[in-house]
């Protein structure tokens, strides 16, 4: 059986259920406690587990993270809120050169299970410093998890999942996921990092997004589905580590990818799976790889501009057309 | 200016070969085909040719080197001219131009039945020239800057397709997966056939085996050895033939890649092309036959119950009783390369036109197989002494397409002066032996040309 459930609550749902089984967990955030949380993910955590185990913290990230990494090295499984994504840069050397390096530093002997979530990623006009997607700043680091959830069940179940393992895991949300709905299944849900979600099986191309870019490759697909257009859309869940399986076999079976990222364009994670595929998978390839990314600009704070600086339905629409090169759409179709 | 002389590509995969055996030295005068040195692969050997005539400047082996692929073995320039100090650019394989290529020389004895790599882009052959001519062909025929998918190149090889015959529908007119896959549909409704070859085919039930030289587009041409020979000898004849059609060659029962198997007559040879025919479903080809490859291919072509669609009978047998017998003798008894070169000889009107490898290819491909007692076998079931046991004159009177018959009038082997029916033509060759297709390659590739392009 499952319920419907929104994103936060679900997280909410992972979290609580943790705490209940391990008492080594706790969380910590700016107003996460009194106030529940600015998306209300942690809200009657407080009341439940009690102020040493939610607790409120001032608004200094550096602090924050630093508090949790060294935490998960002493034997604790800390999750720190961070409220943007942009302000993890506060704490970017506990994260890249502690966090991610203590495991192969001692020799295998130390874990830091570590959990930074955290939100990305355009929505609202809330301008440059708090509209950003950074998760190429974490895929870059040899060490770290990075977890990027599209739904309330992947949300559930990938956030329990990071809270049994042991290493250090950047858990990127979407201010703009909070509010959707989706089928949660009932009881123990955990779902293992590195297996892919086939969102929407298809056979013509392979769309493949993360985040806030999985509805809006749906929409695209299903738009297309009325020209008699078979889209795939893989949602690989977790960036690190990545399902490249997955990727691979549909390739195989459309020979067509079009990859939807929210990020900038330059430097990305897209440019990185386009590697891959070209790489292990070009024999299968009848059409470049093509990629729909941000802009290489700071995210503006007019609306407008800020919707023209990341991919829209529109845009993946017609990078799914062009990848069928175009014209004889019904043949292409066939 | 100075010109490499290149260390040719000796098969498809090899990177290196030895350096078995040079014939010049430094300051040595060379003229434009004359043979400078011989390499050798795993199992073959070839003979390097200049290019151009011109002055030996440098010598970068000595004999027992390994060289490297389509590096530069010496440099030919004008007499007196001093070489620039550092060494010659390696020359990218994808800028051959039609002069590089003709240093890659006559191979008398590729490797035995290498099969065809079905990944390979399917302009890839054993030789950068015939790579390189076949790109450059490919690029005037299409006419477009496309290109095509890695898929679709995939396939194409896959089918035997020669992409650059597809017309391609893709961005800025580049082939991509559904104009293959439209080519092969369409192909096959018209009746010309686009064939994809395993190039395994099994030796044990039909006992032939079949290869694609190369591939093309429309009715494919089937190439026939004779006596002794094996397909890989036709390779350096395929420089001479200017179509387009696949071609594929065959290895007789006793016969390179199928020097295990046996006929132990006439009819259970033809029985046996028929047999690999029918494995790859050609039921409409041309046939191409040298010698005893010409009697069979009569002798098919006559059945009148496949699509036989011309014939080109080179230095046939099985048109008149008489052969040389004492040659066919002396061709199995020989087991020293002096012995086998004073046979061998025979074969041609002038004995420099006898690649020397040919000789001791001959003596290896016999090493650790039944080549030369299955070779004897076939030999005592179509011949006595010096008496052919089989004729194909009916069968030749009998087709009704286009046939050629193409003789040197200094043949050894076989009698010159044998009659043909009226309906086919006859061309005699002077100063030319046994062997027109390696004496009188481009003229011989013409009159095939024109045989199979007859045929409409």
């Amino acid at each position: 059986m499952a319920r419907e459930l929104m994103y936060r609550d679900a997280l909410r749902e992972a979290i609580d259920e943790e705490m209940e089984r391990n008492n080594t967990v706790f969380i910590i955030g700016e107003g996460i406690a009194e106030r529940g949380g600015s998306y209300k993910v942690t809200e009657g955590l407080l009341a439940k587990y009690g102020p040493k185990r939610v607790r409120d913290t001032p608004i200094a990230e550096a602090g924050m993270i630093g508090v949790g990494v060294g935490a998960a090295i002493a034997g604790a499984r800390p999750i720190v809120e961070i409220l943007y994504i942009d302000f993890a840069m506060l704490g970017m050397d506990m994260i890249v050169n502690q966090a991610a390096k203590f495991r192969l530093m001692t020799g295998g002997e130390g874990r830091v299970p570590f959990i930074m979530r955290t939100q990305g990623g355009t929505g609202g006009g809330v301008a440059a410093q708090h509209s950003q997607s950074l998760e190429a700043m974490f895929y870059h680091v040899p060490g770290l998890k990075v977890v990027m959830p599209s739904t309330p069940s992947d949300a559930k179940g990938l956030l329990k999942y990071a809270l049994r393992q042991d290493d250090p895991v950047m858990f990127l949300e979407h201010k703009h996921l909070y509010m959707t709905k989706g089928m949660v299944p009932d009881g123990e849900h955990i779902i293992e990092f590195g297996k892919g979600d086939i969102k929407r099986a298809g056979k013509d191309v392979t769309v493949i997004a993360w985040s806030n870019m999985v509805p809006r490759a749906l929409e695209a697909a299903a738009r297309l589905a009325e020209e008699g257009i078979d889209v795939e859309v893989i949602d690989p869940r977790t960036l690190v580590p990545l399902d490249k399986e997955m990727i691979l076999t549909s390739v195989a079976k459309t020979n067509r990818c079009v990859i939807v990222q929210e990020a900038v364009r330059r430097g990305g994670v897209a440019s990185d799976i386009a590697s891959i595929i070209q790489e292990e998978a070009f024999y299968d390839l009848d059409a470049p790889i093509e990629i729909v990314a941000g802009l290489n600009i700071p995210i503006p704070f007019n609306l407008e501009l800020e919707k023209a600086s990341v991919p829209q339905v529109d845009d993946v629409v017609a990078a799914v057309r062009r990848s069928l090169h175009a014209k004889p759409l019904a043949q292409a179709a066939e | 200016m100075a010109r490499p002389i290149l260390m040719p590509q000796v098969g498809q995969d090899l990177t290196e070969g030895k350096v078995t055996a040079i014939f010049v030295k430094q300051g040595d005068p060379v003229k434009k085909g004359d043979i400078v040195a011989e390499v050798e692969s795993e199992k073959a050997v070839f003979e390097v040719e200049a290019f151009e005539t011109g002055t030996i400047l440098e010598i970068r082996y000595k004999v027992g080197d390994t060289a490297i692929v389509l590096e530069p073995l010496m440099m030919v320039g004008e007499e007196g001219e001093v070489l620039e100090t550092a060494p010659a650019e390696k020359p990218a394989p994808a800028t051959f131009s039609g002069e590089d290529a003709q240093t890659i020389v006559q191979a008398a004895k590729a490797p035995a039945a290498e099969p065809v790599a079905e990944s390979q882009p399917a302009n890839v052959t054993s030789f950068p020239a015939e790579a390189a001519r076949e790109a450059e062909t490919a690029f005037l025929k299409t006419g477009t800057t496309g290109g095509s998918s890695p898929l679709a190149r995939r396939l194409a090889a896959a089918a035997g397709v020669d992409i650059a015959t597809v017309k391609g529908t893709g961005p800025r007119g580049a082939v991509v997966k559904r104009d293959v896959e439209a080519f092969s549909r369409s192909g096959q409704s018209s009746g010309s056939q686009v064939l994809a070859f395993s190039g395994k085919t099994a030796t044990g039930a039909a006992g032939s085996f079949i290869k694609t030289l190369q591939s093309g587009t429309g009715d494919p041409v089937l190439l026939i050895h004779g006596f002794g020979g094996e397909l890989s000898a036709w390779r350096p004849f395929l420089a001479h033939l200017g179509i387009a059609n696949p071609i594929l060659a065959i290895d007789l029962p006793g016969h390179g890649a199928a020097s295990a198997t046996s006929a132990s007559d006439f009819d259970a040879l033809v029985a046996s092309v028929r047999a690999s025919l029918a494995a790859e479903k050609l039921d409409r080809v041309h046939l191409v036959g040298h010698s005893l490859g010409a009697a069979v291919a009569t002798a098919i072509a006559g059945g009148g119950d496949l699509d036989i669609r011309s014939l080109t009978l080179i230095a046939p047998a099985g048109l008149g009783p008489k052969i040389n017998g004492d040659y066919v003798a002396g061709f199995l008894g020989s087991s020293t390369e002096g012995a086998l070169k004073v046979w061998l000889d025979q074969l041609v009107h002038d004995p420099a036109a006898m690649p020397g490898v040919l000789v001791r290819a001959t003596l290896s491909g016999r090493d650790g197989t039944a080549m030369a007692a299955n070779q004897g076998k076939l030999a005592a079931g179509v011949f006595s002494g010096n008496t052919q046991l089989f004729s194909v004159r009916e069968a030749l009177a009998r087709f009704a397409g286009p046939a050629r018959v193409i003789v040197g009038t200094e043949d050894r082997i076989v009698p010159p002066d044998q009659t043909v029916p009226a309906s086919v033509a006859l061309h005699r060759l002077p100063q030319v032996g046994h062997l027109p297709q390696l004496e009188a390659a481009a003229l011989v590739g013409r009159l095939v040309a024109q045989t199979v392009r007859s045929a409409g």
